[in-house]
């Protein structure tokens, strides 16, 4: 249990809010592994726990793998858990994010993305979350440190919804985040627990009732299992948005669901932008107005489950859809993308991507201007390449 | 909204500084983001931290190239850089100096702030950190912050780190810094030579990233090219060896993480171009030949 923690305002890191929202959630176990620029998360925790703020069992482990393995096992046993990690450490841990979805497992799990290497980077990339798109998680991306904390309570009731019952992975930009102090409101720990409610789990770990989970299982069954954990991540859309929802009246910050459209209405082109780089094209959208420039923006929160629907929905009364990706499929294009064109399946409306950032290039102002005067020519049939590498030199646009 | 640019040395604090003075700005109702230069810090080396301040909040996320003012903890880093790069034209640099603004010599003459905040530092906490004084200094100089609410944050900031009464301490620096604040203009005139640097287009650059030694327009690349990093301007405390002492057992030469010391003539040198005064050498030696001591630049 922790102790109560009174309604505050801070100006903390990202890394910070991570771990505050966790504490907030009133977390059992937390087990976890350093690596920059996520080390800052269980750095802040630790202390939480050597101060006595929480009673949670703080687990040292001797990597990744052996961090997610922990929260797997105490998840198992009916704790409310929670880790975090970035870039190499993501992909050592790869071979149990299946295992904690499949599980049906709501751990919490903020991934600070970093780079993956080679070469070795410390800088913003989304190559460490993106690729494990299949690894049955809810992934979204945060914009800024309110979200992070904000985030962090909506993913255990949104993870622990009976609904759902799967991790939720929420991501946030290395050091443009996670070190970067900015005013972050934070909740009482009564109402958030009050809003995120207790911990039921599906199953426990029991010895008085012994029960097997994981265990060798043949093809008679297993595409059946495949079939649930399919129609949760669908289940997760209706949920994510009733959380948001609810969240908003409780707390009176809205993020309107998976997606959140910003001067859409009337709009002749939209950017589909992720992460930090939606505060840079929120200015954008607002100056090009200003100049009489029908642009308008999509935040994608949520990159699993896909909002495939709601973008449609926006798409049908534009005429140029961008996509802003900070991490490449080769030979294809960004998997925002890629996710972007098949959720617009049908539809005869040019799609372009830009990429941006990569190895945590500062993606600037200019930059964002670039790509929405790129689009504005995509709607009059003119843009020359599907895809278009902002800002690389040697490469023209 | 305005921007705040800090330049000084790994280890000196340049990022509570820049923190501290995002969380005054708030307590004051504004709205307040605060980041390091996104890289590796290493204690002695030139690094920088930013703050914007605005009454909204603050939505833009990239670095910040052209700040209104620009703050500088360490006096050598003037010599070395152009610290007023991308400064806006009315903009205003404060500095830690025992110099008066009109003493100061930059690439051009600008609104300066001087403070001797190392003296001020020494006196009041008797440390040489002046990453609280001079946060005293960019109230009085700017005045977009009242001192008590410098006072404040370094309370707030510093107190939870160092304890309350160091907090306290720490405020009293900013405080006497902000009374003796001078302001004027500095002279101008001091010419840099840019800095290139290589940026190869994707031609250029070696498949995979595997680059041997290259010499381009911005000098050496790759294997070797720490040798034209003259890493010695890092140093705060300097090693000095006792010949006399020095009984020639090369454990310095083995645990020095620069490799810059060697053996001559049965005993240990020091390479001060490239030693960062870690201090290493001189903990680890077995007769304690070798102390550290302050180093004075002009
Ligand atoms: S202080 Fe000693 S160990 Fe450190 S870099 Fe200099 S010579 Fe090497
Ligand atoms: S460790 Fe001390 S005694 Fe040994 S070589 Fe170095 S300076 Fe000389």
């Amino acid at each position: 249990m922790i102790q109560k923690i009174d309604a505050k305002k801070m100006v903390v890191t990202g890394d910070y809010a991570a771990a505050y929202g966790a504490l907030l959630c009133d977390v059992d176990v937390v087990a976890a592994y350093p690596i920059t620029p996520q080390t800052i998360i269980v750095e802040e925790f630790s202390t939480f726990v050597n101060d006595g703020i929480t009673d949670a069992e703080f687990i040292m482990v001797e990597s990744e793998h052996s961090a997610m393995s922990a929260c797997i096992a105490a998840q198992a046993a009916g704790a409310r858990t929670f880790t975090a990690t970035s870039s190499q450490g993501l992909a050592l841990m790869h071979e149990m994010l299946s295992i904690a979805s499949a599980l049906r497992l709501p751990i919490v799990m903020p991934v600070v993305n970093r780079t993956v290497a080679a070469p070795i980077g410390i800088w913003c990339e989304y190559n460490d979350t993106m690729p494990q798109r299949d690894s049955g998680w809810l992934q979204m991306s945060c914009e800024d440190n309110q979200e992070v904390l904000d985030m962090i309570i909506m993913a255990y009731k949104m993870g622990e919804h009976k609904d759902v019952l799967l991790p939720v992975m929420p991501a946030l930009d290395a050091f443009i985040l996670s070190h970067t102090v900015e005013p972050v409101d934070a909740p009482s720990s009564d109402e958030v627990l009050d809003f995120i409610s207790h911990y039921k789990p599906h199953a426990i770990l029991d010895p008085d009732n012994p029960m097997a989970i994981g265990t060798f299982t043949p093809p008679e069954y297993i595409q059946e299992l495949r079939y649930q954990h399919h129609v949760a991540m669908n289940n997760a859309r209706k949920v994510i948005k009733d959380v948001t929802k609810e969240f908003a009246q409780k707390f009176g910050r809205d993020y309107h669901g998976l997606i959140e459209a910003y001067k859409c209405d009337d709009a002749e082109v939209v950017l589909i932008t992720m992460g930090t780089v939606t505060g840079t094209a929120r200015d954008i959208v607002d100056e090009m107005r200003a100049k009489g420039k029908k642009v308008g923006l999509i935040k994608l929160r949520f990159y699993r489950p896909f909002p495939i629907e709601e973008i449609r929905k926006i798409a049908e009364n534009v005429d140029a859809i961008g996509v802003y990706d900070r991490s490449i499929s080769y030979g294809t294009g960004g998997p925002m993308f890629i996710e972007t064109k098949n959720a617009l399946y049908g539809m005869e409306k040019p799609v372009v991507n830009f990429l941006a950032g990569l190895g945590g290039r500062d993606v600037v102002k200019g930059d964002v201007e670039k790509m929405f005067e790129i689009l504005l020519k995509a709607k009059e049939g003119e843009a020359k390449e599907e895809i278009y590498w902002i800002n690389t030199r040697g490469v023209s646009i | 909204m305005y921007e705040i640019r800090f330049h000084g040395r790994g280890g000196q604090g340049g990022r509570m500084a820049a923190e501290a003075y995002a969380l005054a700005a708030f307590l004051e109702g504004n709205y307040a983001v605060s980041f390091p230069f996104f890289g590796a810090e290493r204690r002695g080396a030139p690094v920088r931290a930013f703050t914007r301040v605005d009454k909204e909040k603050i939505r833009i996320k990239t670095q910040v190239y052209e700040p209104d003012y620009v703050v500088v903890l360490d006096e050598t880093l003037i010599e070395t850089e152009d610290v007023l790069e991308g400064l806006k034209e009315n903009g205003m640099v404060i500095i830690n100096t025992t110099k008066k603004p009109e003493e100061v010599r930059l690439s051009r003459p600008v609104r300066c702030a001087t403070v001797d905040a190392t003296s001020i530092a020494l006196d009041v906490l008797g440390r040489a950190i002046t990453n609280t004084a001079i946060l005293g200094a960019i109230a009085r100089a700017t005045g977009e912050v009242g001192i008590e609410s410098v006072e404040k944050a370094i309370i707030e900031k510093f107190g939870a780190r160092l304890g309350e009464a160091a907090g306290k301490k720490n405020a009293e620096a900013a405080r006497i810094a902000y009374e003796k604040t001078l302001i004027g203009t500095s002279q101008g005139g001091k010419a840099f030579v840019p800095k290139k640097r290589w940026l190869p287009d994707v031609n250029e650059l070696p498949v995979g990233g595997a680059i041997g030694t290259l010499q381009t327009d911005a000098g050496l690349v790759g294997i070797g090219s720490f040798i034209e990093n003259k890493t010695g301007d890092w140093r705060t405390f300097m090693p000095e060896i006792d010949k006399e002492k020095c009984i020639g057992c090369k454990i310095c030469w083995f645990y020095c993480p620069e490799g810059c010391i060697s053996m001559v003539d049965g005993k240990a040198i020091v390479d001060y171009d490239y030693c960062k005064g870690c201090g290493i050498c001189a903990n680890e030696c077995p007769v304690k030949a070798i102390e550290m001591k302050r180093e004075v630049r002009i």
